[in-house]
């Protein structure tokens, strides 16, 4: 415990299983695919507001 | 020029698909989590079992085999380990039995509404002790209090009659009622507490052994 990357070791292998290793890993992971296409689509939609 | 000083965050459709793309990526992820959860709690095979391929619930023919509840340190929590095989009510069950068994333990568990006081995998209540593990508390084992109030020899004798005599026996600040649970109830409820002892439950109930070594003479485990 307390390091942000450990041997993945859940019982049944699963692409969730190792993205919760850490605390942070499932965070920065729903923020990349969440949040970044956020700021795509802020900055599209300023670009048609500034036609 | 007027224009380039309008704000995007009070455009409509800016929000809309900000909310539409959040609502649609949730849907998606919980979609796949299903999915892959299923993956996680299927029921292993008598196969399994036999090549020693761990799975989070094993099959039922998992009550032929010595159950073990062991501290791993990797996982910072105990995780049942099965062993050798170790007879049942003195014999070895068959898949099909072991199957059946378990069936009818569940369905008098339901009938007898054990999740009234008790809890089950964490669904039920706690005015009763946690079933969970109880088949690995170590006051059912051999030498344990519960064991020898019963006077039985192994742990699913003794669990069987205090099942079918449970007001006989001064287990728990608030005693168990008798339900009227017969020979061959007490049996399959017995295998159904086995199997789910040997479930993978990521450490849950927290801390069961040691909470059952602190507070002698019960299934303890909150």
């Amino acid at each position: 415990m307390g390091t942000l990357f450990e041997p993945f070791t859940d019982v049944v292998p699963s692409f969730f299983g190792w993205l919760n290793q850490g605390p942070l890993t499932l965070t920065i992971f729903l923020h990349t695919v969440i949040i970044l296409p956020m700021f795509w689509i802020y900055f599209q939609e300023k670009k048609k507001l500034n036609k | 020029m007027a224009n380039e000083n309008r704000s995007v965050w009070t455009s409509i459709s800016f929000w809309r698909r900000s909310a539409a793309w959040v609502t649609g990526f949730a849907v998606i992820l919980l979609i796949w989590l299903t999915f892959d959860t299923l993956g996680q709690i299927s029921m292993g095979t008598d196969a399994d079992l036999k090549n020693k391929v761990t799975k989070r619930v094993p099959a039922p023919t998992v009550i032929n085999y010595h159950i073990d509840y062991k501290y791993n340190a990797k996982r910072g929590h105990e995780v049942p380990v099965i062993g050798d095989k170790q007879p049942f009510f003195g014999k070895e069950w068959s898949e099909e039995e072991a199957a059946k068994l378990l069936h009818l333990g569940k369905l008098t568990s339901q009938a007898k509404n054990c999740m009234d006081c008790h809890t089950l995998l964490g669904n039920g209540a706690y005015y009763a002790p946690d079933l969970t593990k109880a088949w690995l508390d170590p006051a059912w084992q051999n030498g344990g209090p519960l064991q020898g109030m019963t006077g039985k020899n192994t742990v699913e004798e003794a669990m069987a009659e205090f099942l079918q005599h449970p007001s006989q026996y001064p287990t728990h600040a608030r005693m168990m009622p008798n339900l009227g649970i017969t020979a061959e109830e007490a049996k399959g409820l017995v295998a159904f507490l086995k199997h789910m002892s040997s479930i993978d439950t990521n450490g849950f109930p927290r801390n069961f052994s040691q909470a059952a070594k602190r507070e002698q003479g019960g299934t303890y485990a909150h």
